[in-house]
């Protein structure tokens, strides 16, 4: 400290020292300085110093230095091609520091990259820089939301939930294990879900897509990286900027699938005992005659449908109680039939508001942001709020040769409802889900019985699905609440002329805790009296230390080198607490609702994991005179997810690029203002599995190993093997090979790039479901099950008018277009075909050899069984009936048997495009945007509730056409009592073409000259509104309720498998930007 | 400014090299790994998890209907005993496995192969572990008596596991603590497998129960299982030697309370031979040491101590079973289908209203023990009131399952939180009643008719000791049960055998099971689709093939295989 001390002091004294030295300085003398670029921090060679209406003048050497006599009252004027020429008046300095700031203009804008940054121009990789201002004319409540359709190559699965982050896919599949992105924020790397971070805070947004760009994140980086940068302050007075948008989310009602109503669904009742020669057993509902009709009441006590007296149905001995025992409920049947995804849905508000103030000196600058977001689900009773605050400062000291600072952000995020957690989608998915229900609830069931209670399942044969409005309005005070906190404090020293030290230590600390409740649902035919509640209560905690040499330096004016080497600690841990009871002595009041207030099955516990990584890692990118660019890197990865055999991993990578424009044979071509060409070869790594699957692990566990070795109700709890080991498990390692080319034509009108990839991913880490003669129940380990690849090309083209000649219309048109093709090539010895995705008898999925990932498995519908010759001439099963499918003897064995499953449809898309247009006409701006999926099948799952016999409930309208002897063409089975189960297996007749084309967002702006309306002390520079729309039409001829389906759980992904989804709203929305 | 660079230089290095070398060592959480466990609580622990599995179930509380210790779907509703009642459309899986029709994705075999799997695993591991730590140093070793005894354990629950597996499936790979691929073959007979296991846990256990805990299997646990094993395998002599054992080492029957096997405080008692401990609302859990696999056997309707789902409901062929003849004796020639006893099954509303049990009909009285039917007391429910009980009649029929369900007063301290159709009862895998008519069905076959007549009587004399039920004072129906004067010859005697097998041990999960090794399942259920078929046309026309003594393999077990599974013939 004292050392510090008489450090600083010095510095003060010398400081002193140079201002008197300038003060006596007057008559014109020899300065020198120094040109460096605002984007790279690099010299800038060749730059021209002129003495404004004077001669005389220089230009910059190799390292950016320059000197010239001139005055004090001289005006010097700085330029470079590509640069704002800049003023500086000389004054009483004799050492000058000039920094140009780049034009508007996107080759010399500043991409970051792995650990430093990079002019765009000088980009080896596969890199898509985002456009922001783009990005943010759509607003949504997820940052990545928007980036729909605006990087070639990048899928973006959205659905409706609140605050839910969009699934995210570069490039396609890389693995069947977790194919998120690795996200870099402001230099930290971060796994997960982004539903913390707000969109106005972006400042800039890269997708790292091809290893050479990406293997400098080695393990991390299979699934390709985005790199994400905060707003950073900039000089000058604080400007201060208002974002707000505010309104409302419509459900789509006319994708909502239809059902048959109960005079329909009666009718295939009878049709199907009457297919199956039985008679007619339908319950108490439909009546016994010939035909049938309708009940006037579904329930009233004990007694049901058409047997229900005058007397059962009395009013007066109507008990909405807790106790089974004295529970009556009085339901009237809905003979219209209830459209339950109707009344489940409602329309929603949706309001935005952001708040941020940046600016700063010379020394220091600061960003500081404010937002809040709070959207309501187009479910009722469910929604999402956040708050979440930013500041972001730079310091530098010791003539700007020392710079430190911080990013932080502090996020609160709640959602509300039922099973809204914006991390899980698998939640308010699924069967067990309110959307899940809606699929199986009949019609006739009311929402409300006749004193407005709600309406249920209990009654005749309606079935065991929960009347969804019930639940989720009971979920209504269910609450899942995560603090985050995301940041970084960095340092950074210049130590000698181009070498940079940095180190950054980053943090994310969040915590969350949830509540849910349980309450009575006797009205359900599965019913109970329990009333509980459950919290839990968790954190996860991960912090990073980066420390990076960074070496710049031009030599000869033509070598620009940089040179990286760097280390990288990670560590995480989570933990995770809940607990619950039930029997709570008044229901319906979270304020009474705390644990110690249940009266049994007290029930606690709690979890957690840990990881770490340590990693090294190194780059050199070289360009020759601007013209011949090359890049090398690369990084080794320790893990404790590994055992001893495999803990470290070796990442490298190598690019080149030759920027032709720059030669002289094209120079002369003047419509091409530049045009590159990049090769790119690398490997990166996926190591996201959890830990320890390199030995065998025990459990002692009350619910999986105890036993009352001593008779009675006492336990003694034992000890299971909870998980098999594998020792040889490795890391999955992709490697990429890029080729691709950049140009912009006729000084920016056209732009555009194409990349061509082939991505061979090695090793893919699965827990291949090992045969219960090896694992019992328990875990099976991660094995390198086989190898995938990807091969496709991407084509993203801009043409942009009026910008170069400030016409009064100026608009830009982009399209993205992107093909991919992926396949599995090998599979582990062990595995000859891997079968996956199970839904209650179905099995959607398989991994095989020669076949795209995730190919939908199943038998192949022929046609339908048209007489019993039919059947007794073609292959058939047991339970094979007239009016049944008729399935493909795959295999020609004469029968119908599992070995005839097969491959029935692809969920990969053939190709993905997009198209965006941006209109302005002096102060209206309009921009549009377009998105498609074209040539990829989509497995509607929930076609195993409403088009078989599987569960009493509600049918699609779809049956209304089934086969019929008058009706021989039709391909859905007749209705009948009793299939086998193999007719409604895994089949052809679930796989849907899932095309689509969506007009996705429609927005219009209208800029208010403020200055000349408010006068030009108001302090507004910029005020604009507008208006704008979301999913205006989608065209497909998907069947279910979204074509956009995400997949419930990152990993293992059986993608397409439509099991019920939340479906995207229409928005409409008005706002506000307004900067002071 | 020197200082400054000196600081970072020295960061880096620091993050560089002193890095420490265990940052990437990490710990499993809330896991315990080999070394932990090879001790000899480890051992123990083991064995108590591979006890753990008896209740068929690793936890969660629906969905192991197949593995379920009480076999009432692989083993009664499957046969003439029982449907599985409920409604239609609730686990239609079910339906093809009463009708036999499943094919190899039914979701209840493959829990049954997936839950005994798990248990044979935990058996091979107390045995791994138990090897390792004797082979180990001296001082951490068990005494050789304690050694041998959970090697005992151990085997007798290997073997048990290893009988359900093979009863259902046939062909089954063996797996052993010394396996070391994923699977094997199933192509050879285990039945000499399990022998050997049963052979050593006959050895190794001694009379009194390991540790003292009552809860554990012993010698007589193992002397009957092996004996049940012979019988199935037809060396009746050896299945007598042990089984008589038992009988001989154990109280005389006919002095021991029926209904003691199905009241769930007097459980363990000396008719307990065998029995999987269900323990309920002590543990914490809700429900998951429980018997959860009887869970949905339970009447449904409002109102009742016990609700769920309506499954597992008795055939109407089995409650006409009961009639007796004017001795008492039941009506082996089959004429009990004459005029059947329905209850107020097909009665129309108007009649179903004024319905009043015919209590002139002369039966067995277990009838009333194993089934509730309408206008009979059930248990301490009250009186069963038909159709209100019942989820559908028109798919089930008039009858609600008895055994598996406890009493009203029962219901506060032997049921688990929150789900009351989980009970802490027991379920009984071999009870005494049960080896007394495996010893007689061995006279039978091996010519001791003398013997086999005794041994029939006992259980009779017993049954004939059940309180009759009746309502206000007068008995519901005209209770008798009579003893045979004789056997006379070993056609009748094993008839006779048979029929009473069937009637003591209804819908405790063995009927199917039997008609398998009788080799009558073909005659048997057709006649019987016949029958109850004119109540649920579901039945109606049902052909018995060959194949249909066994069930398909789990699919994706033999997909996971990878080619070693094969499927059994037929499927």
């Amino acid at each position: 400290m004292q050392r510090k001390l008489l450090l600083l002091k010095r510095t003060a004294i010398l400081l002193l020292m140079s201002l008197c030295l300038a003060f006596a300085t007057r008559a014109q003398s020899k300065i020198t300085g120094k040109v460096t670029s605002s984007d790279d921090k690099m010299p800038v060679i060749g730059a021209s110093i002129k003495i404004k209406n004077a001669p005389g003048g220089t230009i910059t050497d190799g390292n950016g230095l320059f000197t010239l006599e001139a005055k004090t009252t001289d005006v010097l004027v700085i330029s470079f091609v590509g640069y704002t020429p800049k003023e500086v008046t000389v004054g009483r300095q004799i050492n000058l520091s000039i920094v140009l700031q780049p034009t508007n203009n996107n080759l010399t804008e500043i991409v970051v990259t792995g650990y430093t940054t990079q002019r765009k121009k000088d980009l080896t990789g596969a890199v898509s820089v985002v456009d922001v201002v783009q990005l943010k004319a759509q607003p949504a409540a997820s940052a990545v939301e928007a980036l729909q359709g605006k990087a070639p190559g990048v899928q973006i699965v959205t659905d409706g939930a609140p605050g839910a982050t969009p699934q995210i896919r570069v490039r396609g599949f890389s693995t069947i294990n977790n194919n998120d992105p690795l996200y870099v924020i402001d230099g930290v790397p971060y796994e997960g879900k982004l539903s913390w971070l707000n969109q106005n805070d972006i400042e800039s947004l890269q997708v790292l897509k091809d290893a050479s760009s990406a293997s400098i994140y080695g393990a991390r980086a299979n699934n390709g990286v985005v790199i994400i940068t905060t707003k950073k302050g900039v000089d000058g007075p604080p400007k201060i900027t208002l974002d707000a948008y505010y309104g409302v989310q419509a459900p789509r009602a006319g994708s909502f699938p239809q059902m048959m109503s109960p005079i329909q669904y009666a009718n295939y009742l009878y049709t199907s005992y009457h297919n199956a020669g039985l008679p007619v057993s339908t319950g108490t509902n439909y009546g016994t005659g010939p035909t049938p009709t309708l009940p006037e009441y579904l329930v009233a006590g004990s007694a049901t449908g058409q047997n229900i007296t005058a007397a059962d149905a009395d009013p007066s001995k109507y008990n909405y109680s807790r106790d089974p025992a004295t529970f009556y409920q009085i339901t009237r049947a809905n003979q219209q039939g209830t459209n339950w995804f109707k009344e489940m849905t409602h329309t929603a508000p949706i309001q935005n508001y952001q708040l941020s103030a940046t600016g700063g000196s010379e020394n220091a600058t600061y960003t500081f942001s404010g937002g809040y977001l709070n959207q309501d689900g187009t479910l009722k009773y469910t929604g999402f709020k956040r708050y979440n605050f930013r500041s972001n400062t730079t310091i530098s000291a010791f003539n700007k040769k020392v710079r430190f600072g911080e990013n932080a952000q502090y996020s609160y995020s709640e959602g509300h409802g039922l099973g809204v957690n914006p991390n899980v989608s698998g939640e308010y998915q699924d069967e067990g889900s309110a959307i899940g229900f809606a699929y199986r609830i009949p019609t006739i069931i009311p929402v409300y019985d006749i004193e407005g209670n709600f309406a249920g399942s209990r009654g005749s044969g309606i079935g065991n699905a929960q009347n969804p409005v019930a639940f989720l309005y009971r979920a209504k005070d269910n609450v899942n609440k995560s603090n985050f906190f995301f940041g970084n404090v960095f340092g950074e020293a210049d130590i000698i002329d181009g070498l940079v030290a940095r180190t950054s230590f980053g943090l994310r600390y969040e915590n969350y805790n949830g509540l849910a409740f349980i309450y009575p649902n006797l009205e359900f035919s599965e019913g109970s009296n329990t009333n509980s509640l459950n919290e839990d209560m968790g954190y996860n905690t991960e912090w990073t230390w980066t420390n990076t040499l960074t070496y710049k330096k031009v030599f000869n004016e033509k070598h620009r080198l940089t040179i990286l080497a760097g280390t990288e600690s990670i560590s995480n841990r989570s933990r995770e607490l809940d607990g619950g009871r039930n029997n709570y002595f008044i229901l319906g009041s979270p304020d009474y609702s705390y644990l110690n207030t249940g009266s049994s099955n007290i029930s606690n516990g709690s979890f957690g994991s840990v990881g770490s990584l340590f990693s090294l890692f190194g780059r050199a990118d070289y360009s020759y005179n601007d013209r011949y660019l090359a890049s090398i890197t690369m990084r080794r990865d320790g893990s404790s997810n590994f055992g001893p055999q495999n803990k470290y991993g070796y990442f490298p990578a190598a690019s080149i690029a030759w920027r032709m424009s720059e030669e002289s044979f094209m120079k002369s071509m003047k419509w091409i203002t530049d045009f590159k060409l990049r090769a790119g070869y690398g490997k990166t790594g996926n190591q996201r599995i959890p830990g320890f699957q390199y030995i065998n692990r025990y459990q002692s566990s009350i619910i999986n190993s105890a036993y009352g070795t001593g008779g009675g109700n006492a336990v003694t709890t034992g000890v299971w093997q909870n998980a098999y080991t594998n020792p040889d498990v490795k890391w999955e390692a992709l490697s990429s090979i890029n080729l691709g080319a950049d140009f912009t034509l006729l000084e920016g009108t056209f732009d555009g790039s194409f990349d061509w990839y082939d991505r061979k991913t090695k090793d893919m880490l699965y827990p291949v479901p090992l045969p219960s003669t090896a694992v019992g129940l328990a875990s099976s380990p991660y094995v390198n099950v086989g190898d995938m690849d990807n091969k496709g090309f991407e084509i993203s083209l801009g043409y942009h008018y009026g910008h170069k000649n400030e016409h009064a219309v100026k608009f830009d048109i982009g399209l993205n277009f992107s093909r991919n093709m992926n396949k599995i090539t090998k599979l582990a010895p062990t595995v000859s075909s891997q079968p996956y995705g199970v839904f209650r008898s179905l099995t959607t999925s398989i991994l095989e050899t020669g076949e795209p990932f995730g190919s939908f498995y199943g038998y192949k519908v022929q046609g339908i069984y048209q007489n019993a010759a039919d059947i007794t001439n073609s292959a058939s099963y047991s339970g094979a009936r007239i009016g049944g499918f008729r399935y493909m003897d795959i295999n020609g064995d004469g029968a119908i048997t599992p070995a005839d499953r097969t491959i029935i449809g692809n969920p990969n898309p053939a190709f993905l495009y997009s198209l965006s247009l941006n209109v302005s006409y002096k102060n209206f701006d309009i921009a549009a945007f377009f998105n498609g999926v074209q040539g990829n099948d989509l497995y509607e799952a929930t076609r195993y509730f409403t088009d078989f016999p599987t569960f009493d409930g509600a049918r699609s309208t779809r049956l209304l056409h089934a086969w019929s002897p008058t009706n021989t063409s039709s391909m859905i089975p007749s209705p009948y009592v009793g299939v086998s189960d193999l007719e409604y297996a895994s089949s052809s007749y679930y796989v849907q073409n899932g095309s689509f084309l969506r007009f996705k967002n429609l927005q219009v702006g209208y800029t208010i000259p403020a200055k000349k309306l408010f006068g030009s002390n108001s302090g507004f520079s910029k005020l604009r509104i507008y208006v704008s729309a979301t999913n205006i039409f989608t065209i497909t001829k998907y069947t279910g309720l979204d074509p956009e389906v995400s997949q419930e759980t990152n990993t293992f992904s059986a993608p397409g498998v439509d099991r019920g989804i939340y479906p995207s709203p229409r928005q409409y929305l008005i706002g506000i930007n307004a900067a002071f | 400014m020197k200082h400054i660079t000196y600081i970072f230089l020295v960061l880096f290095l620091c993050s560089t090299l002193s890095c420490k070398k265990d940052f990437l060592d990490k710990n499993p959480q809330g896991e315990l790994t080999t070394e932990q466990l090879t001790t000899q609580d480890g051992v123990e622990a083991l064995l108590i998890g591979a006890y753990g599995l008896l209740n068929g179930n690793v936890n969660g509380q629906y969905g192991t209907y197949g593995a379920s210790p009480s076999q009432w779907l692989l083993g009664e509703v499957d046969s003439d005993d029982a449907h599985k009642g409920s409604s239609n459309g609730d686990q239609p899986n079910m339906n093809l496995i009463e009708q036999h029709a499943p094919t190899s994705t039914n979701d209840n075999l493959a829990n049954l192969w997936n839950n005994c799997f798990e248990g044979i695993q935990r058996c091979n591991n107390t045995l791994k572990f138990l090897a390792a730590l004797q082979g180990g140093p001296s001082t951490a070793r068990f005494p050789t008596a304690r050694a041998n005894e959970i090697q005992g354990e151990a085997k007798l629950l290997r073997a048990h596991y290893y009988f359900f597996l093979v009863r259902i499936f046939k062909n089954v790979p063996y797996i052993t603590e010394a396996t070391t691929t994923a699977t094997v073959a199933n192509d050879k007979d285990i039945y000499p497998n399990i022998i050997t296991d049963l052979e050593a846990a006959v050895t190794n256990l001694n009379t009194s129960k390991p540790k003292g805990d009552i809860g554990r299997v012993d010698k007589y646990a193992a002397q009957a299982y092996l004996g049940k094993v012979y019988l199935y395998q037809k060396n009746y002599s050896a299945a007598y030697d042990l089984l008589n054992t038992v009988i001989i080492a154990k109280p005389d029957l006919a002095i021991l309370p029926y209904t003691d096997n199905f009241d769930v405080t007097k459980e363990n008692g000396p008719e307990s031979v065998m029995a999987v401990q269900h323990s309920v609302g002590a543990d914490g859990t809700s429900g998951d040491n429980g018997n959860v696999g009887d869970v949905l056997n339970f009447p449904y309707g409002n109102g009742l101590p016990i609700t769920c789902c309506g499954f597992f409901q008795p055939s109407v062929d089995l409650a006409n079973a009961f009639k007796v003849d004017v001795n008492g004796l039941p009506l082996l020639d089959g004429s009990y289908r004459n005029n059947p006893y329905q209850s107020d099954f097909g009665l129309t509303a108007a009649q179903k209203a004024s319905y009043q049990v015919d209590n002139t009909i002369a039966f067995d009285p277990r009838i009333d023990y194993t089934m509730g039917r309408r206008g009979v007391p059930y248990r301490d429910w009250g009186i069963m009131a038909g159709d209100t009980w019942i989820r559908d009649v028109g798919n089930g029929g008039p009858f609600v399952p008895y055994k598996n369900v406890i009493e009203a007063a029962q219901v506060a301290s032997n049921t688990a939180p929150g789900n009351t159709n989980i009970t802490g009862l027991n379920v009984n895998l071999i009870r005494l009643a049960d080896i007394y008519l495996m010893a007689a069905e061995c006279q039978v076959e091996l010519g001791g008719l003398d013997r086999a007549l005794t041994l029939v009587n006992k259980v009779r004399q017993r049954a004939a000791l059940l309180s009759p039920k009746a309502v206000n004072g007068v008995p519901v129906a005209a209770y008798k049960i009579g003893l045979y004067p004789g056997f006379s010859g070993s056609n009748y005697a094993r008839t006779a055998v048979r029929f009473e097998r069937r009637l003591e041990l209804a819908m405790e999960g063995h009927r199917f099971y039997d008609l398998v090794r009788w080799g009558t399942t073909k005659q048997t259920l057709e006649s019987y689709f016949n029958f109850e078929g004119n109540y649920f046309s579901y039945l109606k026309g049902i052909v018995i093939e060959a194949r249909d003594d066994y069930f398909p393999l789990p699919q994706d077990q033999i997909d996971r295989s990878q080619g070693v599974l094969k499927q059994s013939p037929g499927y």
